[in-house]
């Protein structure tokens, strides 16, 4: 059995998912607004709006970058605990307002710093915890 | 008003619910393969191979793609800082269930980091 611990290719890994991931959500986001005149109220709504985010090439951009990431997670998930790659997935909650300070230039509030500084702390700790772990099987 | 945040709300619940069901389905495939991880091209196509045929990959895909289709009709309607600070339950249901199903060990390190995480997430969104 090899060791479960989060090495440093593994991290880099998760940022690169990560940051696909943020793409993914900027093209779903983009795709379901341009049908912002479509008011989904029942089944048959629903689905004239499903039918207009499919025609959108956001939408399909972002499935492609869903098929990358279903690769990258998987590699990853045959080495870490579920329980620790999700977590420090969130480092994207870190990456996406720090990208937005250097290529933005936006302002970044001391809550949103403390609301940062809260998510390194956790996933810093769920990746030791991971650490721990194997020192207790030795 | 009030209706619309409730609706909203267990929206989000059930998308974080289905794509927890996924990753759950995805983990379970990926264990039962025994694959090294390794950065070896070839070797990776194999392994996302032998992934493919798995019939437990495509019940998680199936969950997989309820959660997309419920998570589009979330972001048409909510504030996208809302909408994650209120998807930040998702890594409650993932932490629950890795631990109940999958059997993964948890210390207390790691509670406590799920836990600054998911407090964070909440703080980032909002402020």
């Amino acid at each position: 059995m090899f060791k479960k611990k989060v090495t440093l290719k593994i991290l880099l890994l998760l940022i690169a998912s990560d940051i696909l991931e943020t793409i993914i959500h900027f093209f779903f986001k983009k795709s379901a607004l341009a049908q912002n005149n479509l008011a989904v109220v029942d089944i048959a709504s629903a689905l004239v709006f499903l039918k207009a985010v499919f025609a959108s090439p956001f939408l399909w951009a972002g499935l492609l970058a869903v098929v990358t990431v279903f690769i990258i997670w998987s590699t990853i998930l045959a080495k870490i605990d579920l329980s620790v790659a999700v977590p420090i997935a969130s480092f994207s909650y870190i990456l996406v307002p720090i990208a937005s300070i250097f290529f933005l230039h936006e302002h970044i509030t001391v809550l949103r710093w403390g609301g940062i500084l809260f998510i390194l702390t956790g996933v810093i700790l769920v990746s030791l915890s991971s650490k721990e772990r194997i020192a207790q099987e030795k | 008003m009030k209706d619309g945040l409730l609706i909203v709300l267990s929206l989000i619940a059930l998308t974080s619910l289905c794509d927890t069901i996924n990753q759950l389905f995805l983990k379970s495939a990926i264990n039962s393969l025994n694959f090294t991880p390794t950065f070896n091209i070839v070797r990776i196509f194999k392994f996302i191979f032998q992934l493919l045929i798995k019939p437990r990959l495509w019940v998680g895909f199936v969950f997989s793609v309820i959660s997309l289709c419920i998570w589009l009709l979330v972001l048409s309607k909510a504030d996208l800082n809302f909408a994650f600070s209120a998807d930040s339950m998702h890594y409650i249901f993932i932490a629950l269930a890795s631990k109940v199903i999958l059997k993964e060990r948890f210390n207390s390190l790691r509670w406590l980091g799920t836990g600054l995480i998911i407090s964070g997430i909440v703080i980032v969104s909002l402020s």
